[in-house]
């Protein structure tokens, strides 16, 4: 509990296990498939300013047969046998796996947002599937920004709130650096594996064929734009509709000042001040929370596409010169 | 129980009432009965022919009848309804009774219900005991007999003033009419007439006296009712048997009569006969009489039916003496015809009566004349069997009727001097004299029409399914056989109008046009090298239906005045053409006819065989190989998704709410009977194939168009349907069989496509159906092959650099010029940029088409324009809000009249606006840029407002922007292409306009351009 002290200086790093990665990425092997994506739980502790993820666990698939699953009751169920082999039950945070980098979501929100609520240390491992069978391991953690949190906790995601709290897409979740630390004994054996692989098994790296995940990315990337711009015309009617009723009112209250002020000069006593709030409802303004998350996710998107390129860029001059050589 | 107790009240005070009344009426009537046990024939010889005012007023006595009934056990709901039949019955003996004047009976009735009912509605307690209807009954009868009699308030009043007065007037009146009119029947009957006028006057006092209890007492009023009855019906009798001598004499006329009757058996049919309705009358009224009175009354009137066997009866018509010549007949025809429409007539049996007399004309040899004219009635009272026009005729009716009718034909073929027509008065008829020529009233072909009608409505009602259709399917033969003897009637100089001969082509040809004609078809195919005998029979066998048609046809569109006709003729001229493969003979008859234009207008039955007829020309045009116009011609039809209605073929299932029950009888009138059916499966087998080879190579030209319209909905609806399917098994019905051949031909897997599209199960559903299947099958395969190379093409020009023809031809197996066309011909389209290359033989592709990631990165960037457009309102909005009364829909049509292209004008004008501007936020930095701007450096800011301007283009019409797309692309291009010297973000601006408009427009507008110089 000594780790607990230290909190306020927030975590600088992820230390992970190597377990903890076979584990996740089995179980999206095993189970998830497509645009499904899969979850569980990360165990680990705190220490000093890092975080170290020991262990891991996943939720069950869902489906609509058992909708009274009880998640919470599972999940304090299996720490608390994990407690019994001696493993650590302190929960950091969750795990999940994305199809394209399309993870930043509501509901990701919602759900990073009560575990950080609740433990102020958890962050989010992304596993993206699809980058990692090209030949990288692609994983990542996520926290929610001090500043989203704040504007979460209010629930103000009005355009107001959200440009008093200065809050851009670049700044809702910020990426904390990852070490996978694996015990000595592991790492001798992957030396000694090293050794007797194949040549074949590394060249998925090399791979040149690229227009399928950028057709894919494109896709995505199109539909979120789209999704933009929908929002954004929503907004403009609000806005438009905001400013003709502030025109109504204005001009209601001049025309009743006009009209007090003839009173006067007639010796009649003012006509009495109505609510204008109440005769000019304010339309309600759209919610902008969404609008920023696809903004987010755009920018995920053009990351891992501006990323992807970049490689596959570095892999044709690679096999130009290749050629050039060969020739 | 009420009802019970109070029937046998009824019947018993029917009993006193008389008894009490007068002593010698009681035996009076117990006398008549036994006279109808006796000798009926007393009674029937003094019946007379009843005038249409007589008959309209036995209607509404009966009528009153059953009020009084019903007024009497106090039937409140009941009442209410006789009475509003009364009030219609009045209606409608309207002209008579503005001839006569309100009959008696009628006021009194009026009178008596009021009184009545203001009675029952003072006595509170009464009231409350009725049950609701009643009660609710009781107060909209007197509301509406208060409204009604308003309108007789005089009359009303006078009555209640005398009632007796009026009561006798009217007693007296009737007497004399009957009186009066039997003069005229025989001798005998003057005699009795006077008698029963003198009893008439006694008859009355009682009858007054028995008005005047009724109004106080329900129960006797009601009796009074029946006596009415028969008062007017065997007053006759009564009268008989009060006045001892009158009766004797009748007696003994009866007696001469019945005498007589067996010396001439005409006579005594005559009797009969009269008897017999008589006997029919007393039917009906024993069946009102028998709710009443049940036990009693059956018992008495059981004997009557026994007492007058149907059988004996057809043997008597005429008086014994009489001699019969054409008048006699003529009139007895008038008086059988009389009764006809009547509501107590039998119908059965005046047809029986007409054959009778029709026998007993031809024994006599009364010429020609009168049976024809017996003939036509006959025919008549057979379609008037059935009251309702829904009903259709019973098998052995049916038969009599053709029987008939060719028996009046045969007598019209054989006797050229009978003359009829519709329009020959009654009075000129010309029915005895062999001199001249008989003239007839009546219209043949009104009859064979109405035959024909009745002949579909027999078919529309029986199973299709059963061994009974194919029967009455038989009957078919001789409609027909009936058709062309009256159009060779009819042909005959003098016999019909122009008009009539048209209208019975229209039968004829209506008769002929769904019939494939098998033997010109084996004719037109050559197939003569059967034996010699077999030629023969085919050259007797007459001419093809498609001359038939033709001359048909012709001489309607020639001759024909009345619009519909004509086109019914047209319609089904197409249809026939259509039917045996003339397609370009039957589409150049639809296109001259002008008929899309205004079949709108037609009646329903019309529209319904333009319908079929457009269904038949795109089944042909398919068999053809016409695709695209069998697609045409068939997607208005399939696409509703109602295509069984609309070929009135059955009716599709839908709530009470569009289609009330009235409704759904007339549309199932309108149906189509099965025979002439067109095969729904078949239809839209044909559409959605050719639906397929048409759609498919289209997608895949277009696969990456965002702006590409369906050809065929139906067919994308089923495409999509087999997506969604979780499994795909092996495809089982013909919908699923074009889906899964379409997926084939989308790969450009031919031969998969044709193996799903014809093969055992296809062949059995669909193609066999075809007349010429192997044909069609052959085009089938030859179409499926062209067009899967042309989606092969589409889809994957991209991943050639070349190709060789030779091997294409392999591919899909058809012959290298075929090939050849195929691609020059979308080369000529720009469906395909490629070249041919002569020598090797080869297309090489130019591999100008964007990959489909480029396309992606377009549509992106399209995307992406619209966003920035969007995001620069919101902009602009702010600064709307901020700057006060700047107004965007002002700039907005500014912008728009400024037409958008002007550079300079719109820097000028944008300066203008900074003005505007001033107080704005932006206002001053707009100017400042202004200042920039003339320059032609910094765009940033008004590249903005081009922006909007651009969105505003857009907004105006993508007509805009894809007009320019090919021609204009040089405007886009070269606008979008001057933001590129902005920078920032203005930059993807500029992407935009290079990437995409400058892209597109230039090249493909470059291209087109070029290319339309070329060719």
């Amino acid at each position: 509990m000594a780790s607990r002290a230290t909190l306020d200086s927030p975590v600088k790093q992820i230390q992970i296990e190597g377990l903890v990665v076979l584990k996740m990425i089995k179980h999206y092997q095993e189970e998830g498939q497509g645009t499904e994506v899969v979850q569980g739980v990360l165990l680990g502790l705190v220490v000093e300013d890092r975080l170290e993820i020991t262990n891991c666990f996943p939720f069950p698939q869902h489906t609509e047969d058992d909708a009274d699953f009880d998640e919470v009751q599972y999940q304090m169920e299996m720490m608390r046998s994990l407690r019994h082999v001696n493993i650590d039950h302190l929960h950091v945070g969750w795990y999940q796996s994305t199809y394209y980098g399309s993870f930043v979501s509501r509901a990701l929100l919602d759900s990073q947002f009560s575990y950080q609520h609740a433990i102020e240390e958890s962050v989010v491992l992304i596993y993206d599937p699809i980058k990692t069978a090209q030949g990288s391991l692609s994983l990542k953690a996520y926290r929610l920004t001090p500043k989203l949190m704040e504007i979460c906790k209010e629930k103000d995601f009005s355009a107001e709130g959200l440009k008093k709290a200065m809050i851009g897409f670049e700044h809702m979740f910020e990426e904390v650096p990852i070490v996978i630390k694996n015990s000595h004994l592991i790492n001798v054996l992957m030396w000694e594996l090293e050794e007797k692989s194949t040549v074949a098994d590394k060249h998925e790296l090399l791979n040149l064929s690229s227009s399928n995940h950028l057709e894919k990315s494109l896709q995505l990337l199109m539909d979120r734009v789209d999704d933009m711009s929908q929002d954004i015309v929503k907004y403009n009617t609000y806005s438009r509709n905001l400013s003709k009723q502030q025109q109504q009112k204005h001009q209601y209250t001049q025309r009743r000042q006009q009209e007090n002020a003839q009173r006067q000069t007639r010796g009649e006593p003012p006509l009495p001040e109505e609510d204008i709030s109440k005769m000019f409802k304010p339309p309600q303004p759209p919610p902008r929370m969404d609008t920023l998350l696809i903004a987010g996710q755009i920018n995920n998107y053009c990351q891992n596409v501006k990323e992807f390129t970049s490689q596959n860029l570095g892999k044709l001059f690679l096999a130009e010169a290749l050629q050039g050589h060969n020739s | 129980m009420s009802r019970f107790f109070a029937t046998g009240s009824d019947s018993e005070s029917e009993e006193s009432s008389s008894a009490d009344e007068i002593t010698p009426k009681a035996p009076g009537t117990t006398f008549t009965k036994q006279s109808l046990l006796l000798s009926d024939d007393e009674e029937d010889t003094k019946r007379v022919v009843r005038s249409a005012k007589d008959k309209r007023f036995e209607e509404l006595t009966n009528l009153i009848k059953t009020i009084r009934n019903a007024m009497k056990i106090r039937d409140m709901s009941k009442c209410l309804e006789e009475f509003e039949q009364l009030c219609r019955a009045f209606l409608k003996s309207k002209t008579i009774v503005d001839k006569e004047g309100v009959p008696p009976f009628y006021i009194r009735i009026l009178a008596d219900l009021e009184d009545y009912l203001n009675q029952l509605w003072e006595d509170k307690e009464g009231k409350k005991k009725m049950n609701k209807n009643n009660a609710k009954a009781l107060s909209t009868l007197r509301q509406k007999i208060r409204k009604y009699n308003r309108d007789y308030e005089t009359e009303i009043a006078s009555y209640k003033e005398n009632p007796m007065a009026s009561a006798d007037e009217e007693e007296e009146k009737d007497e004399v009419e009957s009186g009066s009119s039997s003069d005229s029947d025989d001798e005998p009957a003057d005699a009795k007439s006077f008698l029963k006028k003198k009893s008439a006057t006694e008859a009355p006092p009682p009858n007054a006296s028995k008005f005047l209890k009724g109004a106080a007492d329900e129960e006797s009023s009601s009796s009074d009712g029946d006596n009415e009855d028969w008062d007017s019906d065997t007053s006759e009798s009564d009268s008989g048997s009060e006045d001892e001598t009158g009766r004797s004499t009748s007696m003994a006329v009866n007696f001469l009569k019945k005498t007589s009757s067996e010396g001439d058996r005409h006579t005594s049919e005559k009797k009969k006969e009269e008897r017999k309705k008589r006997h029919k009358r007393k039917e009906r009224i024993e069946e009102e009489a028998e709710e009443e009175a049940q036990e009693e009354g059956e018992g008495e009137w059981e004997k009557v039916k026994g007492g007058v066997p149907l059988v004996k009866e057809k043997l008597k018509m005429f008086a014994k003496g009489t001699e019969i010549n054409t008048t006699v007949v003529v009139k007895k025809l008038n008086e059988i015809l009389q009764a006809r429409g009547k509501k107590g007539t039998d119908r059965a049996a005046q047809i029986e009566l007409l054959h009778a007399l029709a026998n007993i004309s031809n024994e006599n040899n009364l010429g020609e004349g009168i049976l024809v004219k017996i003939k036509f009635n006959i025919i008549a009272s057979l379609y008037d069997y059935n009251p309702n026009l829904a009903a259709f005729m019973k098998a052995d009716m049916w038969k009599k009727c053709l029987d008939c009718i060719d028996e009046l034909l045969d007598i019209l073929f054989n006797n050229d001097k009978i003359f009829i027509g519709e329009n020959i008065a009654e009075d000129s008829e010309n029915l005895a004299s062999d001199s001249q020529e008989y003239r007839v009233r009546g219209c043949i072909l009104t009859l064979v029409e109405r035959m024909d009608e009745e002949f579909t409505k027999i078919m529309q009602n029986t199973d299709p399914h059963s061994q009974e259709y194919v029967d009455n399917l038989k009957d078919e033969g001789r409609v027909c056989g009936i058709i062309d003897r009256l159009m060779a009637y009819l042909e005959m100089e003098t016999k019909g109008s122009t008009e009539e001969v048209c209208r019975v082509y229209l039968r004829r040809i209506m008769h002929t046009y769904y019939k494939f004609d098998y033997k010109a078809h084996r004719r037109a195919l050559g197939l003569q090298g059967e034996t010699k005998s077999e030629q023969d029979a085919e050259e007797s066998e007459g001419e093809d239906s498609a001359f038939i048609m033709d001359r048909l046809c012709k001489y309607i569109y020639a001759k024909d005045r009345t619009d519909r006709i004509r086109t019914c003729a047209i319609l089904c001229h197409i249809y026939h053409h259509a039917l045996h493969s003339r397609w370009y003979q039957a589409r150049d008859l639809m296109l001259m006819s002008h008929l899309q234009d205004n079949i709108q207008h037609a009646d329903p039955p019309v529209q319904i065989l333009y319908n079929r007829t457009m269904v038949q020309l795109g089944i042909c045009a398919f068999r053809q190989g016409m695709i695209k116009d069998a697609h045409n011609a068939l997607l208005d039809i399939q696409s509703s998704g109602r295509a069984k209605e609309l070929l009135g073929q059955g009716l599709l299932m839908r709530n009470m709410q569009e289609r009330n029950a009235e409704q759904e009888k007339i549309e199932k009138r309108r149906q189509v009977p099965f025979h002439m059916h067109i095969n729904l499966e078949l239809l839209e087998c044909v559409y959605l194939v050719s639906a397929m080879l048409l759609e498919i190579p289209y997608m895949a030209a277009h696969e990456f168009d965002a702006r590409r319209r369906m050809i065929s909905k139906q067919f994308h609806h089923q495409l999509r349907v087999g997506e969604r399917q979780p499994l795909l098994g092996p495809p089982e019905s013909m919908r699923e069989h074009v889906v899964a051949a379409s997926k084939a031909m989308k790969m450009g897997d031919w031969r998969t496509c044709h193996s799903f599209i014809i093969n055992e199960k296809m062949n059995s559903k669909v193609w066999d159906l075809f007349p010429e299947t192997q044909c069609v099958r052959e085009m089938l395969v030859r179409k499926i092959q062209e067009e899967s190379l042309r989606t092969y093409l589409f889809t994957y020009s991209s991943v050639y650099d070349s190709i060789s023809m030779e091997t294409l031809k392999e591919m899909f197996e058809l012959e290298l010029p075929t090939v050849h066309s195929i691609i020059s011909k979308m080369i000529i389209n720009e469906e395909l940029m490629a070249s041919l290359d002569q020598p090797t033989q080869t297309v090489v592709m130019h591999r100008t088409e964007p990959t489909s990631l480029q396309n992606m990165a377009l549509q992106l960037a399209e995307k992406l324009g619209g966003l920035v457009e969007n995001n620069e309102r919101v902009f602009d909005l702010k600064q709307g809000v901020y700057g006060g009364y700047f107004n965007r829909d002002q700039k907005g049509g500014y912008q728009q009249k400024q037409g958008g292209y002007n550079r300079d004008q719109r820097g000028s004008y944008q300066q203008k606006q900074g003005g505007y501007n001033r107080d704005g936020q932006r206002g001053g930095y707009q100017q400042k840029q202004g200042g920039y701007n003339r320059d032609g450096g910094g765009y940033q800011r008004q590249g903005g407002y081009n922006r909007d301007g651009g969105g505003y283009q857009q907004r105006q019409g993508g007509y805009n922007r894809d007009g320019n797309r090919g021609g204009g692309g040089g405007y886009q291009g070269q606008n979008r292409g001057g933001y590129q010297g902005g920078g920032g973000y203005q930059g993807g601006g500029g992407y935009q306009g290079g990437g995409g408009g400058g892209y597109r427009g230039g090249y493909k507008g470059g291209y087109q351009n070029q290319d339309r110089r070329d060719y």
